[in-house]
């Protein structure tokens, strides 16, 4: 190869790199676009945020409108039922999924795969198929219009017990079988030696069913029945709308998203990797 | 080991997906106990896709959620990918950054994206339309038009759950042997038709699982529609979640509902079968 073709294939390749370089820029810019818009409007007065054509960057930045969110919604309640209910429900979903999983990773019995594919199923199954009936069931166990409610149908589910038994499937029986031999029981055994050698994946699952709960709408919004004193945050927020309806003021509306938003994206930033891990490794072996 | 998991599921979500079976044959209102429901045949399915209101709004929301699920899909598995080989390519650094920022907004509560989004698509003070002048775009109605409004809601879908797919994409990109592009290049293959022939048919059963997650949670599409649209303008963006809820919590009507549930049910089973059939076939290929 001439020195002059190896600078012209030189060239052409920065020349590519250059391009995928705006390319992934652009995807970035255009991922983190929406958040940033969300932050800055809840910085602005709120005649900034009425004005046409839009303003960008607010000019003296307040926090005026995060004072206002505590006074339409009860925001400490709030946060604290969404607290509840996002960790309630993860130390349930931890517990079951790790017996669960234990069981279909290192037992056998008759049915099991069976049984497996059964529970597996229902991660494929929109809660919407079962909301009408399951609204029906938890009223007539008095569970109606609480946080009792909201946490006590999702203590178990199908994607934890998968998680678990894919990577309990990968501890050594040796480790299990030496520990039965000292008299250990089979829950101590689970939480003293399996649970250590899972951990990342524990920590996956804690994260994934913590944010996911934080987040999710449709369930207590139909089981809680307009009792405010119960409302998670995602909720509450849907109240700064309708009371935004009236007055126009979108920066308390963004202002109320951000405190939404910040503590499963605070969680997320700092343990994504657990996150990521666990997709990859759970995509993979499954 | 097994109890608590098993009762739990069985309890509260095998159970009520049979009662849905079992209420779609029956005339029930949801403020009442079970034991009065009174079985109707097909009665629900009949009205459901009956010449009536009920029928008529039914059908439009089943169309409308196959619309915003197609589109969803079709936009999220080409986009995963690309997205995922621009984070796992070595050339150009930043990949691992990239993959924070994507996969930060499937953090995101669904109420929040909607709420942001219908600021943003506001279609004087919202940016999109301005972004849109500068290069010459005239302003777009977005969400306050029935042509339109749907497609809104699939936007920020996509935006929202791009991301973690492209973790899927990535998982499935690491899987596939580097010696393979090796000997490709030895071959002479240029990267278009690396691509082509090693990278897409190795990610077929990636892009398989990522369809049927895709479809799932497409279907699951609520906030924006409860919040911002209410199903409309004229019912464009009325999808079933949304549909189902109203007719069967809010106006009690339990075995309508159930029927529609059932529906959906259904045209999942159908779709993801077909789905797998299709992978199958090309893997036989």
């Amino acid at each position: 190869m001439s020195a002059a073709t190896r600078s012209l294939s030189r060239k052409r390749l920065s020349g590519r790199n250059a391009l995928l370089a705006t390319a992934m820029l652009l995807v970035a810019v255009a991922s983190a676009f929406p958040l940033a818009w969300m932050v800055l409007s809840s910085l602005k007065t709120p005649a900034e945020t009425m004005q046409v054509p839009p303003v960008w960057l607010p000019h003296t930045p307040t926090l005026e409108a995060y004072g206002k969110v505590a006074g339409v919604i009860n925001l400490g309640r709030s946060m604290w039922n969404s607290l509840v209910i996002a960790t309630v429900t993860t130390a349930g979903i931890l517990v079951t999924s790790m017996m669960a999983g234990y069981a279909f990773a290192k037992y056998s019995f008759p049915g099991r795969s069976l049984l497996f594919s059964l529970l597996i199923a229902t991660m494929f199954l929109p809660p919407i198929v079962t909301l009408i009936p399951l609204y029906r069931m938890v009223g007539s166990m008095g569970l109606s219009a609480s946080l009792a409610g909201i946490i006590v149908p999702n203590l178990a589910n199908a994607f934890g017990i998968f998680l678990m038994r894919q990577f309990i499937a990968g501890v050594p029986d040796d480790l299990i079988d030496a520990a039965r031999m000292d008299g250990a029981s089979e829950l101590l055994i689970l939480f003293k030696i399996v649970a250590p050698s899972v951990a990342p994946a524990i920590a996956a699952l804690a994260l994934f069913a913590f944010v996911y709960h934080w987040n999710s709408y449709l369930w207590p919004l139909t089981v809680l029945q307009g009792n405010a004193d119960a409302y998670p945050i995602v909720i509450s927020l849907s109240r700064l709308l309708s009371y935004n309806r009236g007055a126009v003021n979108t920066g308390l509306v963004m202002a109320g998203a951000t405190l939404a938003v910040l503590p499963p994206l605070i969680l997320f930033v700092f343990l994504q990797r657990f996150f990521v891990d666990s997709i990859v490794g759970s995509a993979i072996k499954g | 080991m097994l109890a608590p998991a098993v009762t739990l599921i069985g309890v509260f979500v095998l159970v009520p997906m049979l009662l849905t079976i079992w209420l779609s044959f029956q005339d029930w209102s949801t403020q009442t106990p079970f034991s009065e429901a009174s079985f109707t045949g097909l009665d629900n399915f009949q009205e459901i896709f009956g010449p009536t209101s009920v029928g008529r709004d039914f059908k439009t929301a089943l169309l409308n959620t196959a619309i915003y699920t197609a589109l969803s899909v079709i936009l999220i598995l080409p986009l995963s990918v690309a997205f995922g080989l621009m984070v796992y390519q070595r050339e150009v650094a930043g990949g691992t950054a990239l993959r924070t920022v994507l996969f930060s907004t499937y953090m995101v509560p669904m109420i929040a994206v909607a709420l942001v989004w219908s600021k943003l698509y506001s279609p004087s003070e919202g940016p999109l339309n301005q972004l849109l002048g500068l290069v010459g775009i005239g302003p777009q109605p977005w969400l306050s038009s029935p042509r339109s409004a749907l497609l809104s809601i699939v936007f920020l879908n996509v935006w929202q759950q791009v991301g973690y797919f492209t973790v899927l994409a990535i998982a499935g990109l690491t899987q596939i042997p580097g010696s393979l592009y090796e000997a490709a290049t030895l071959d002479g293959a240029n990267g278009r038709e690396q691509f082509r022939f090693i990278t897409l048919p190795l990610l077929r059963r990636t892009l398989l699982f990522s369809a049927v997650i895709a479809i799932i949670n497409a279907v699951q599409v609520f906030e924006p529609v409860a919040l911002i649209t209410q199903g409309g303008p004229v019912g464009s963006t009325n999808i079933l979640t949304y549909h189902i809820r109203r007719v069967g919590i809010e106006r009690a009507q339990g075995g309508l509902g159930s029927a529609m549930a059932v529906m959906l049910m259904l045209s999942l089973i159908v779709c993801v079968s077909a789905l797998f059939a299709f992978v199958d076939r090309k893997d036989s290929e």
